[in-house]
Order: C-alpha cells, then sequence, then structure tokens
C-alpha cells in the first residue's frame, strides 16, 4: 500500500490576490527529502486540475523543512469575485496531502 | 533605555475575540498592544461605506476595542498601535477621543496616520504617465475602468507609527499600514533605527515577528494542522513578542491560556500567505525567511533568530478596488437513497431554469458539497453510496437583477426539483468589489502624522 503525504506533512493554506499559497512543513526532518520529492510543481498541477489556471511555484526552506507553494491564478478569480465557496482557499491547500509518497520505505 | 521590548497581539482580524486581548493587556505587562483588522477586500468595502456617509469608513469595531483598552492601557502604559483607521482613520481617531474623554482619560493623545489613501490623485497618477499594471496578470486598462474604482490605497511603511510614537501617542490609529507595521512601528521607534542598510537584518526580524503576531491565535494554536492535540483552543491566548535590540525576538503566550507555542506553530505561520520566502516584500524592508533559526526554549516559548533582510524596497503595492458585478448563489441538498443521482439531476434542472429565465451569466459553477465543493478536480468520487450531499450554484453575473434570476431558479426547484431535495434559505445576490493589485513609486505617498487629545 502506498504511503500519503499526509502522513508525513503539515499544511496552511491562504490566499493572495488570485493566487493561492501553502506551506507544507514536514512533521520530522528525516521526512524533508521525500517531501521535496513529492511536492513538485508537474504534480501539484497534476493534481489540482483546471482549479488552478497558472504557473506553480515551490519555494524550499531547507531552515525549517518546509516548502512554500504558490499557485498562480488558482482561486477563480481571486477572493472578492471566486464562484467558489473557499474564497480565501483556507482549505485548498490541504488536498496536496493526498499526493502518495515516492520512496518512502 | 530598553534593550527588550515587549508586544502583544491584540486582534487578528476584523471579527476576531476581544476577551483574549482583554486578558493580554491586563497580565501580559506589555510595552504595546497591536491591532490588525484589515484583510485585502475590507478596504474597498470601507472606502464604499464613506463614499455613502463622509464619516463612515473606519473599522467600527476599532471605537469598541479602544473604549474597552484604552483605562487599563493608561494605567499599564501600555501603548494601543492599531490600522483600524481603514478608509477613515481621522474619524476612527476622532471617535477614539470623544470615547477617551467620557471615561475620563483627559490628556491621553490619539496619533492619526494618513496618506494611503491615493484614490483622489488616481487620475493625477494617471496623467503623470504612471502605469499601473496588474501585478499577477500584467493586464494595463486601469484607465478604462476608471469609472468603477471605489478605492486606491496603498501599503504603507511603519514610518508614519513612528512618528506618532515619536510625539507622544498613546494610541495610533492608521489606514492602510501594512499587517505587520503595528509591530515594526513600536521597535523602531524604541530602538531609534532608520531604514538603512545598517538596520536592514534587524528590520527584517521586526518584520518576520510582526508577520508572525498579526494573526494573534493563528501563531498559537488556531488555525493548527494539530488542531485534534490542540488544547482548549477557544481559550488560546494571543502571542507575546519579547523583541530584543540585537535582533533576535521570542514568541510566547501567557501561562494558563489555550492552545500552544511551539515549533510547528511557528512554522505553520511564518509560511502564512507568503510568496518566495527569500523575498518577502514589505513596505518596512524584505525579510528572507529561509535564513531564520528557531528553537523552542520553554514551555510554550520559542526563539527567532540569525533573520536577515534587504532594505525596504521603491515601489509599494497599491491595491485598487472596483466594482466587478454581481454574483447569486444558491445550495440544496438532497438524501439517501442515489443522493449524487439527485444532484445531478438537479443541476440540469436548474440549467433549463435558467436557460426558461434568459439567465446571462458572465460564469456559471457548481460544486457536490460533501464531495468535491474545497478541493475541486483533486477530489475524486466516492466508489460508496453517500448518505446525503449538497449542490451549489454560484453566478457571475453583470447586473443585480440577472443574479437575483439565480435565486428565482433555485427557488423554482423546490417543486420542480428531484424528490426529497431540502433547502435553507435562499442567498441574496451579492454585489462584487474586485482588487487589482499593482505597484506605485514609494515617492508618490507622503504620510501625515496628527494627535489629537483628549
Amino acid at each position: 500500500m502506498s504511503h500519503l503525504l499526509r502522513e508525513i506533512a503539515y499544511v496552511r493554506s491562504g490566499d493572495k490576490g488570485n493566487i493561492c499559497s501553502f506551506g507544507v512543513i514536514a512533521k520530522a526532518p528525516e521526512h524533508y527529502d521525500a517531501l521535496l520529492r513529492t511536492v513538485t510543481p508537474g504534480r501539484i498541477k497534476q493534481l489540482y486540475g483546471d482549479f488552478v489556471k497558472g504557473a506553480v511555484h515551490v519555494y524550499r526552506l531547507d531552515n525549517i523543512h518546509s516548502v512554500n507553494v504558490v499557485m498562480e491564478q488558482a482561486l477563480g478569480g481571486g477572493a472578492p469575485s471566486t464562484l467558489r465557496l473557499d474564497q480565501t482557499a483556507k482549505s485548498l491547500g490541504n488536498a496536496i496531502l493526498r499526493l502518495p509518497i515516492d520512496g518512502l520505505s | 533605555m530598553k534593550d527588550v521590548v515587549r508586544l502583544g497581539a491584540g486582534s487578528g482580524f476584523w471579527g476576531d475575540a476581544l476577551d483574549p486581548a482583554v486578558e493580554l493587556l491586563e497580565k501580559g505587562e506589555l510595552d504595546y498592544m497591536s491591532f490588525d483588522f484589515l484583510a485585502e477586500l475590507t478596504m474597498a468595502l470601507l472606502q464604499r461605506q464613506k463614499l455613502k456617509d463622509p464619516e463612515a469608513g473606519y473599522v467600527t469595531d476599532v471605537v469598541a476595542y479602544m473604549q474597552t483598552l484604552m483605562p487599563m492601557a493608561r494605567e499599564r502604559g501600555t501603548k494601543l498601535i492599531s490600522n483600524g483607521g481603514g478608509a477613515n482613520p481621522r474619524t476612527a481617531g476622532k471617535r477614539i477621543v470623544e470615547s477617551a474623554r467620557k471615561l475620563g482619560l483627559t490628556g491621553l493623545k490619539i496619533g492619526v496616520v494618513e496618506g494611503d489613501d491615493l484614490l483622489s490623485r488616481l487620475d493625477e497618477l494617471l496623467a503623470e504617465g504612471i502605469s499601473l499594471p496588474h501585478l499577477e496578470t500584467g493586464e494595463d486598462n486601469i484607465a478604462a475602468m476608471r469609472n468603477r474604482v471605489v478605492s486606491a490605497n496603498a501599503y504603507i511603511d511603519s514610518s508614519g507609527i513612528v512618528e506618532a510614537l515619536r510625539r507622544g501617542a498613546d494610541v495610533v490609529v492608521t489606514g492602510r499600514v501594512s499587517d505587520n507595521g503595528p509591530y515594526v512601528g513600536p521597535i523602531m521607534h524604541e530602538f531609534g533605527w532608520s531604514h538603512d542598510a545598517e538596520h536592514a537584518d534587524r528590520i527584517a526580524a521586526a518584520i518576520t515577528v510582526g508577520h508572525l503576531a498579526e494573526c494573534a491565535s493563528a501563531v498559537t494554536g488556531g488555525m493548527s494542522s494539530r488542531w485534534a492535540e490542540m488544547p482548549r483552543m477557544g481559550e488560546a491566548g494571543f502571542p507575546i513578542i519579547e523583541f530584543s535590540r540585537d535582533g533576535t525576538a521570542e514568541i510566547t503566550k501567557l501561562p494558563g491560556t489555550g492552545g500552544r507555542v511551539d515549533q510547528w506553530t511557528v512554522k505553520e505561520h511564518l509560511l502564512y500567505e507568503i510568496g518566495d520566502p527569500r523575498n518577502y516584500l514589505m513596505p518596512d524592508g524584505v525579510p528572507d525567511f529561509t535564513s531564520i533559526r528557531l528553537d523552542e526554549v520553554g514551555p510554550d516559548r520559542v526563539r527567532l533568530s540569525e533573520i536577515r533582510g534587504r532594505p525596504q524596497p521603491d515601489t509599494l503595492k497599491l491595491i485598487i478596488g472596483y466594482s466587478d458585478g454581481w454574483i447569486g448563489e444558491g445550495m440544496m441538498f438532497f438524501p439517501w437513497p442515489d443522493a449524487l443521482g439527485r444532484a445531478q439531476k438537479a443541476k440540469d434542472t436548474l440549467l433549463e431554469r435558467f436557460a426558461r429565465l434568459g439567465l446571462d451569466a458572465q460564469a456559471i459553477h457548481f460544486d457536490l458539497v460533501g464531495v468535491n465543493m474545497l478541493h475541486g478536480p483533486a477530489a475524486p468520487m466516492p466508489d460508496y453510496e453517500l448518505n446525503e450531499v449538497g449542490l451549489r450554484v454560484a453566478v457571475k453575473t453583470n447586473t443585480r437583477d440577472e443574479a437575483e434570476k439565480v435565486r428565482r431558479a433555485c427557488s423554482n426547484l423546490w417543486i420542480m426539483g428531484p424528490g426529497g431535495t431540502s433547502f435553507g434559505t435562499p442567498m441574496k445576490p451579492r454585489p462584487v468589489i474586485s482588487c487589482w493589485p499593482t505597484l506605485v513609486p514609494r515617492s508618490v505617498v507622503e504620510q501625515s502624522v496628527d494627535i489629537l487629545e483628549a
């Protein structure tokens, strides 16, 4: 059975304009490498499908064993004008925890 | 001269709990209590209130907050700094003065910081050839939408707050200062720093702690991924920042309060609503979050050190708010058996009603509540039969009348829809004010400070 990112990471998610950004934090330093292998722009684009229309950036923070994910054009126009209920993307980031982890023993 | 400044959070947003602020002011031995009341959209809403009534447009809660807290703050020598002036800091300041007089706080000084509001100067800026392209999309046609613009506020730095404190203000109220400005200002004032390269790292540290504290309980257990193990979240203590002259800081909360402060609560909030962590662009400076060292140094106590940063940027963020049509929405729920089948049929039925009513929509969005409303395409369809499911529809229109048709169509389904459909109260159409983020040269913004006395 494959492991999911939810086992090794925490998430906090929010918005800025039409951008959704979220931090993904390794629960332990030894999980950071697996987190880096798992949370990639390509896999994020694939997971979120047409909810994310723009570029996806993943920024490393080696000092706190975390990454910050920035998804552009990801809120259906931004908090005031989006047709989604989750206007400020508080929930959206948690979906990342569905990603299967590569190479976790 | 102090070597450590003690600051506490009094509010993380307009709507936050007041009791943790009262508790913290009473027992926290604070030099300053800082309040953030503004979100991206708030300025546009407040500006619209001000257009209807020139005496409105500030965060009304700020007066009630100050009324509750000023007597205790004066007794303890704590200064209160907020951005609750919103689109009308001057009137907010006057109301706070009136409130202070009623409380008998004679001589209390209220500093009003203005200069963020560029609405009346927008035409001048455009005429000068200052281009205001959309920060995310690059679109450059704001002039074409000029008649729909309702607000234009720059995110200003903390220099107005510093000036107000230098002139003896006990309470400071500002407009759209950056969220961390109410923390950065007092720190810069206490240590006498200026915005030069020599102080860049230490100011970056002040911005970082401001960022951590500005959402109040969000760094002491609120919003936590570890909610299941978080103690007494409804009684969470608001954060205390002990900021040292050398640019290190400790973050903690009152003993006995709910929630927690540990490496996880701090990491989670450090990463909240930021872009590139090496360039956290703020009006007072640019911290590099990849430089920060975090250490748990005691129960509910985290130390921050080694923070690096660059001096303040030459441009300021400006958010222009403009009227952008209407949204009509509705929600209905379906029971087992075959809840999903009913929801699908209701969706088809709604689309038939929209067509019959001649709905002119810019966009129509459907969600299955309980299946994919929050995660959209990232959520797999369930492979088991649901007990119940909801259908949510939201439609963007140009006019209120068109948005009203969405409500009517949803009401039509009370009888025209699948058997077993249940409804709450139909939702009223709501007007949309969209945000146009852009940059302006720092030089076009001039802050002014006025001290009012009770």
